[in-house]
């Protein structure tokens, strides 16, 4: 688990439009020299919300990233809320 | 001698400038909410203070996990905010003014004699956590702050009790003050909420929680040890992800030294997270 490395790509992208933007442009290439884990990498490539959230991405974060992330794509508060409800509330400390 | 003229605790939710300017019909207890924002803004203004002790929770802006305080006082002459990305996903505005130093060196130094080791910064930004709350209750930007961030956000937080005594040694140091400074203190919060968690949306459904009504009704009781007996991170979480939010209360009811609040309101919305406010108003009895 390197919660903390999720934690801080989705702070950078949420803080600093030019990391979002870059971000959008290629996200593989963005988190390639990241410390992350198989999983946790693919799934911030994909923005896969559902398995950040399981994996213990910080909420508050999470739902920044996905916006700076997908920009206009992004989904609805209400359906990002409803996709995350069956998976309870994992540990998000790191 | 110093004395304590205010304490004011108020919601900072960033969406809600945005509701209060565009749509202040869009829920009955939208216009309510602005006007407890006014007469808080009121309350401080007739208490006459020289600075405000401003408490509240960054949201990973200006602190992260790389270096994470527990509790951590402003120094630097100026503090401003909101940050960038806030203003452009939110209706928030510019807020800037001085940070009153001496008050900010009482508190570390007084921290250390009343058993709390604050951090302290000279170089910082104000997320929304400050500035919202300020914008209503001193728009003009023109009364000295000193900001005091809590970590409500990255486990592991310090549990309700440190808050209420951290809330107290404030009002030891604040007692101490030399000269006859006017000192208020302002905390901002929440009451139960969620923000990129399962909650997020709850008050679409469910506007009036439990969890918020008796948390309220035992502020009114100045009940201390039932407010922090259910203001564990559990608990807290089990309402939703930003309900450890509500702890910068607790931090004020220390200040208070537990006392009941003079004034206590709940504003319940299907737009948005609750809002709640409280004051004491003259706390240590003194005149206005």
């Amino acid at each position: 688990m390197s919660r903390y490395h999720v934690d801080k790509v989705m702070r950078e992208l949420i803080q600093d439009e030019a990391a979002a933007a870059a971000f959008r442009a290629d996200p593989a290439a963005y988190v390639a020299p990241r410390d992350l884990d198989p999983e946790e990498r693919a799934a911030l490539i994909a923005c896969d919300y559902r398995t950040l959230y399981r994996l213990g991405a910080h909420p508050f974060l999470l739902w920044g990233y996905v916006r700076a992330a997908q920009a206009e794509h992004a989904p609805e508060s209400r359906a990002y809320a409803d996709a995350l409800a069956p998976l309870g509330t994992p540990d998000f400390g790191t | 001698m110093a004395q304590l003229v205010e304490i004011i605790g108020v919601t900072h939710n960033p969406v809600l400038p945005g509701i209060f300017q565009q749509r202040m019909d869009a829920d009955p207890q939208v216009r309510p909410a602005w006007n407890n924002f006014h007469l808080m803004g009121e309350k401080l203004a007739a208490a006459r203070p020289d600075v405000v002790i401003v408490a509240a929770g960054d949201h990973l802006n200006q602190w992260f996990m790389d270096n994470m305080p527990p509790f951590v006082v402003g120094k630097a002459p100026l503090a401003r905010g909101p940050f960038p990305h806030e203003l452009s996903l939110h209706a928030l505005q510019p807020y800037e003014v001085p940070v009153d130093v001496d008050v900010a060196q009482a508190l570390l130094r007084g921290g250390y004699e009343h058993g709390v080791d604050f951090a302290f910064s000279d170089e910082f930004r104000l997320d929304h956590a400050f500035t919202m709350p300020l914008t209503y209750l001193r728009p003009a930007q023109d009364l000295p702050i000193v900001p005091l961030w809590t970590n409500v956000m990255a486990p592991p937080i310090p549990p309700a009790r440190r808050f209420y005594d951290v809330g107290l040694a404030i009002r030891e140091v604040i007692e101490a003050l030399p000269g006859d400074k006017r000192v208020a203190v302002v905390a901002s919060g929440h009451m139960a909420n969620g923000v990129g968690g399962p909650a997020m949306r709850r008050f679409q459904d469910n506007p009036e929680l439990p969890f918020d009504l008796e948390m309220k009704a035992r502020l009114e009781a100045g009940d201390v040890e039932a407010v922090l007996r259910e203001a564990t991170w559990e608990k807290l979480m089990a309402v939703g992800n930003g309900t450890p939010g509500f702890l910068d209360f607790v931090l004020l009811l220390g200040v208070a030294r537990g006392a009941r609040p003079s004034y206590v309101a709940l504003n319940a919305t299907r737009v948005t997270a609750a809002s709640f406010f409280m004051s004491w108003d003259a706390p240590d009895g003194g005149p206005r």
